[in-house]
């Protein structure tokens, strides 16, 4: 092999352990780049788990409250829940709770494919929900049953936080009309205690 | 004044009678033919146990048969036979259409019952019915016409007037008419028109000229019914037979427009239509079908009164977003506005709540000034008639709470969006439970719809009885 031949192999090897090291590292870069998609649901399940996630806190008296179609009102019920540190975990632990449904035999409020994107908790006392649409194909349509679904989330947020006083809904981020055709979700609403059955 | 058409009357729909019972079905065309919804023709005649439906097919366990249909495809398996129908099975907005043929060709196999229907009717006999008929006479007399119906059964009869022209319901018996429309050219009455598209049977008496009264009374034990029609004496007015009172004696009979200011107006809003179903019973029963059968029917009352006119916001099965139904409503400056909503309202059937807007966010200190403001956003109209609206809904309550069997809530307030940009005393009637875990039969059955209506039109007549004149 003449001296030249060799040269030429050596630049062709050092050219091909280069492209292997630069496809490595963007194989690295392309796997580690999570999908916005995939991001957003990775966000979702921490906050989940940081909600369900015992907390160091002992366990304390929480308020529900599930729809009571014949009455047309909604129904107390009293669980015990281990807060968690803040406020929009509180939230969510709500939810979650209102999503499990009632340990009393009471009407669901929330449907349990019920996907919550986001939780926000703004200094004027307004907590922003932001619902999956899958959360409105799966709820009942009605003004009755829309209405008891609406007040038994903002009714037991604010029993359970004080910083809460008003409950904006969005559904995939976006103000809607109407929570299913017949409540109207233009505006926040506020706690309601004459929604509430009052005890026997 | 505003003039209906009498086809507005004849709305797509669809009568299917039995021994005991009587349904109406919404009837839909495509490409000039009539289809109708499978589930609830189903549901009509009998009760639909399960179905299984795919991408392409649909399989119903009905009783002991079982059905087979496949999208698009013109047959039509019931247990080992196998049927063609005269159109492709069709389903648009997800809900599956078949052709009217498929009563006469594939029901009696699912029922085991005779069927009679006649080509090109909305109407069809299940069982052991037999339908009444008549037909029709019209003769001069010195003073006007004489209109003479022949029954082959007795019937009863119950006028109204309303819009130029003249209604005989017929009373509760099926009935089969040779002909659809009697038309003539006579001075006195111009058409006499069978309907029974709400299930309720009737003839509709056009006249060729306003001012002239009419006179209808039975005869042969109710086999035959005679009408007058006569013009007016010009001094007196004529001096009818003992027990023949006029039809103006109780509404106008005149068909041309009163004299003085037009009639108020109501709106009727039939929730939901089109590709937005609203709620859906077990039994496949739509919320926008309910309650589109549901305003039929208060029209027909409201008109029935002779002292409203009545305005429809959505006309057939269309999507109308809440916008076009608002203005709608607010160019007409109504009386009152009344939106229809079928929902889940748990166990209790029938059941009835009626409610007025209530804001999710209470009006602070200074969102009711005193005098109120020349301008009014459209998101916060209703509050210049939440008191109306309120007396309304007891009004309305009153009168749902008197039909049996029927559970009537007090009125309640909702965050009702139909309700909030309505520049009118405004209540959304809801009635249920039209549910997944429930049937509705009787949410759409013709007695209980038209018990409803009667008691809303009384609600809405008591209601202004008791308010000061707007």
């Amino acid at each position: 092999m003449t001296r030249r031949a060799k040269v030429l192999m050596l630049v062709l090897l050092v050219v091909l352990a280069g492209s292997v090291l630069y496809l490595h590292v963007l194989a690295r870069r392309v796997s580690f780049q999570p999908s916005l998609q995939h991001g957003e649901e990775v966000a979702r399940t921490r906050l989940s788990e940081a909600a369900l996630q015992p907390a160091t806190s002992p366990q304390q008296m929480a308020t529900l409250y599930f729809p009571s179609y014949e009455q047309g009102l909604l129904r107390e019920e009293k669980r015990q829940i281990a807060w968690a540190e803040t406020d929009t975990d509180r939230i969510r632990q709500v939810l979650l709770a209102l999503m499990e449904g009632s340990h009393q035999g009471y009407s669901r409020a929330l449907p349990p494919s019920t996907a919550i994107r986001a939780v926000f908790l703004a200094p004027d006392g307004t907590a922003y929900l932001d619902f999956s649409t899958q959360t409105l194909a799966d709820l009942r349509p009605g003004i009755l049953s829309e209405c008891l679904v609406v007040y038994s989330v903002v009714n037991s947020l604010a029993a359970n936080l004080p910083a809460v006083k008003k409950v904006k809904i969005l559904v995939e981020g976006q103000e809607v009309d109407t929570l299913d055709g017949h409540a109207d979700l233009s505006d926040v609403f506020v706690p309601d205690p004459a929604r509430i059955l009052p005890a026997s | 004044m505003l003039f209906w058409p009498t086809r507005a009357l004849r709305s797509d729909s669809f009568v299917i009678y039995m021994p005991a019972a009587r349904s109406v079905i919404p009837l839909e065309t495509i490409d000039q033919v009539k289809y109708l919804p499978l589930i609830s023709v189903l549901n009509a005649v009998g009760k639909v146990d399960a179905l299984q439906e795919k991408r392409d097919s649909l399989k119903i366990w009905f009783g002991e048969a079982v059905i087979e249909l496949r999208l698009d495809d013109r047959k039509v398996q019931v247990n080992k036979t196998r049927l063609t129908l005269a159109q492709p099975v069709r389903r648009p907005r997800g809900q599956w259409l078949v052709p009217v043929d498929f009563l006469t060709a594939a029901l009696p196999h699912v029922t085991h019952e005779t069927v009679e229907y006649q080509v090109g009717t909305n109407r069809i006999f299940i069982g052991d019915v037999k339908p009444t008929s008549f037909t029709v006479r019209l003769d001069q007399t010195a003073t006007g016409a004489r209109v003479t119906v022949q029954f082959t059964d007795k019937v009863t009869i119950h006028t109204a007037a309303s819009n130029g022209k003249w209604y005989l319901y017929l009373g509760p018996r099926p009935i089969e008419p040779l002909e659809q429309t009697f038309r003539f050219q006579d001075p006195y009455v111009s058409e006499i028109q069978f309907d029974d598209q709400d299930g309720v049977p009737k003839l509709i008496l056009t006249p060729t000229v306003s001012g002239l009264n009419f006179y209808p009374t039975l005869a042969e034990g109710g086999k035959v019914l005679l009408a007058d029609v006569l013009k007016p004496p010009p001094v007196a007015p004529p001096q009818p037979a003992a027990g023949r009172e006029p039809v103006t004696a109780a509404a106008p009979a005149v068909p041309a427009p009163p004299a003085g200011p037009p009639l108020p107006a109501v709106v009727l809003d039939a929730a939901h239509g089109g590709s937005d179903t609203g709620a859906r019973g077990r039994d496949g029963a739509l919320e926008k079908d309910v309650v589109a059968l549901l305003v039929a029917r208060v029209r027909l009352a409201l008109l029935a009164t002779g002292k409203y006119r009545v305005v429809l916001t959505r006309v057939g099965d269309v999507n109308l977003a809440f916008e076009p139904r608002e203005s709608a409503a607010n160019l007409h400056h109504p009386r009152a506005f009344l939106s229809f909503h079928a929902g889940d309202l748990g166990t209790t059937t029938p059941r009835v709540v009626v409610y007025s807007y209530q804001a999710s966010l209470p009006p602070g200190p200074g969102d009711n000034p005193e005098p109120p403001p020349l301008l009014v956003p459209w998101t916060k109209v209703y509050r210049t008639h939440l008191d109306q609206s309120r007396q309304l809904a007891q009004a309305l309550q009153q009168k749902l709470a008197q039909i049996p069997g029927v559970t009537a809530d007090q009125p309640g307030g909702a965050p009702a969006r139909a309700l909030r940009s309505v520049n009118a005393p405004a209540v959304a009637i809801e009635i249920g439970s039209l549910t997944p875990d429930a049937d509705s039969g009787v949410l759409t059955d013709s007695n209980f719809q038209q018990q409803l209506a009667s008691a809303i039109a009384a609600g809405l007549q008591a209601w202004q009885g008791g308010s000061p004149e707007r």
